[in-house]
């Protein structure tokens, strides 16, 4: 059965696109899973990453992006969209004896202009602008679960802030995965983050949740191990369900995602950080299938 | 191999009663408190063991330590923690408000006497405080007030 995994932060900068890609590659590489991620960032980084400029132009040139599908298909019926979806993408070869790929759907620099235009489209005399945001909401969401059908895990890249896709790929997720950096104003971001994916409007509510409940895990990247971070880390944790894995500043990570044409495997693409990823991978592959959302359906 | 022994007493000691505890992460941090302060009034002076190079008498792997355990109970595996500088990360005083409120809090923080250490503490977990501020007690007293505002903060910020 598919599972849709949302990368998600309201702050930007705290690797979420790079987090997505890595998944997308471990999943493929050490799970043989068919992994399609879905860039819904208009940074379009996550695409970028897998398959390139030239190749990203040529998806944005042919109408064959994110917003492209959500546009073209709002209002129809769903029917085969493998032509929206790029394959084999990423530059980590196949392995002979595992079926696992990773897939594209493209992003757009177009998608919140498209949001908008939807938005427009679709307000009626008798709907106030809320009662057209969730429909919009739940159509864009609609529209990405059709791509369970072909995929076994699901990616979702969220761009920070708070889009109608973000908001449909947060209801759409069997797991929310945050990436952060452990600073300071990142404990502001997480705790605003984790009410939104929590569905409930205040810290008191959230705290009513059992940490083991949650929707959501909490992943530090850029981890230098310092002491202040330790501190942060603790504080953190008594309000968030945090991964034991840490992902450290890695000058290999940051490399990694230079695209390049040629092929390799992904123990020479991520070199000195492929001991994380694996720890990462087990963490959020291995894990028992959270509880599925239903609230905003 | 021949050994050598160290003494501890006071702010040392302390430090590392700390270091032994803080290695058994089933502890909390308020537990941790408790059982140095009850520790600190029990045992005047450590004799630690070390060999002749300076070295740590270190075993692999560190036996659980209970409150109720006397002072030569404890293993010889923190004596390397006997010797380093002071942790201004520990006691996470916003953890120890947070979890045990601001007495619990105020206690930890008397196991550290030394007013530098103190304001090394404050600095190093941004919980800051006025520069007036000079006698052990105020600067704790500051210190846990200022944990207070980061939660407070923290509460507000999250809406």
């Amino acid at each position: 059965m598919v599972q849709f995994l949302t990368v998600t932060n309201r702050k930007g900068g705290v690797g979420k696109s790079t987090m997505a890609v890595m998944l997308a590659h471990a999943a493929a590489a050490w799970s043989g899973r068919r992994v399609l991620v879905m860039d819904l960032d208009t940074q379009c980084n996550a695409s970028l990453m897998l398959i390139g400029g030239e190749r990203w132009e040529k998806a944005c040139r042919s109408g064959h992006t994110i917003s492209d599908y959500f546009y073209d298909r709002f209002d129809k019926v769903a029917e085969d969209e493998s032509a929206y979806v790029v394959n084999n993408a990423g530059d980590v070869a196949r392995a002979r004896t595992a079926p696992g790929a990773v897939s594209l759907l493209p992003g757009s620099q177009r998608l919140e202009d498209i949001q908008g235009e939807l938005l427009l489209k679709h307000s009626k005399k008798d709907l106030d602008a809320d009662a057209v945001a969730v429909q919009v909401r739940g159509r864009m969401k609609r529209l990405m679960r059709h791509f369970g059908m072909d995929f076994d895990l699901v990616i979702l890249d969220c761009p920070p802030g708070l889009s109608f896709a973000a908001l449909a790929a947060l209801d759409l997720a069997n797991h929310v995965l945050v990436p952060f950096r452990p600073d300071f104003v990142s404990q502001f971001a997480l705790d605003r983050v984790a009410m939104l994916i929590e569905g409930v409007e205040t810290s008191e509510q959230l705290a009513t949740i059992p940490l083991g409940k949650r929707r959501y895990s909490c992943l530090p990247n850029c981890w230098t191990g310092d002491g202040y971070e330790r501190l942060l880390i603790d504080q953190l944790a008594l309000d968030h369900p945090l991964l034991n894995t840490r992902i450290p500043l890695l000058a290999s990570i940051a490399r990694a995602f230079d695209w390049e044409e040629t092929k390799k495997t992904i123990e020479e693409k991520y070199a000195d950080a492929l001991p994380h990823l694996r720890e990462l991978h087990h963490e959020i592959m291995g894990a028992p299938e959270p509880r599925a959302r239903t609230a905003h359906a | 191999m021949k050994k050598e022994t160290k003494a501890l007493s006071g702010a040392s000691q302390d430090a590392y009663f700390r270091r032994v505890l803080k290695a058994h992460p089933n502890l909390s941090a308020a537990e941790r408190d408790q059982i140095v302060r009850q520790l600190r009034e029990e045992v005047a002076q450590l004799r630690l063991r070390v060999n002749v190079h300076g070295d740590i008498a270190a075993s692999p792997s560190p036996p659980s330590t209970r409150a109720s355990q006397p002072a030569a109970a404890i293993p010889q595996t923190a004596v390397a923690d006997a010797t380093l500088p002071f942790d201004p990360y520990s006691p996470n005083v916003v953890v120890v408000v947070r979890k045990s409120g601001r007495e619990a809090a105020l206690a930890a923080l008397t196991a550290i006497d030394s007013t530098e250490n103190l304001r090394l503490l404050a600095r190093q977990q941004r919980l800051n405080f006025d520069a007036d501020v000079s006698s052990a007690a105020e600067i704790r007293t500051a210190i846990v007030m200022a944990a207070e505002r980061r939660i407070a903060n923290r509460v507000a910020a999250a809406g």
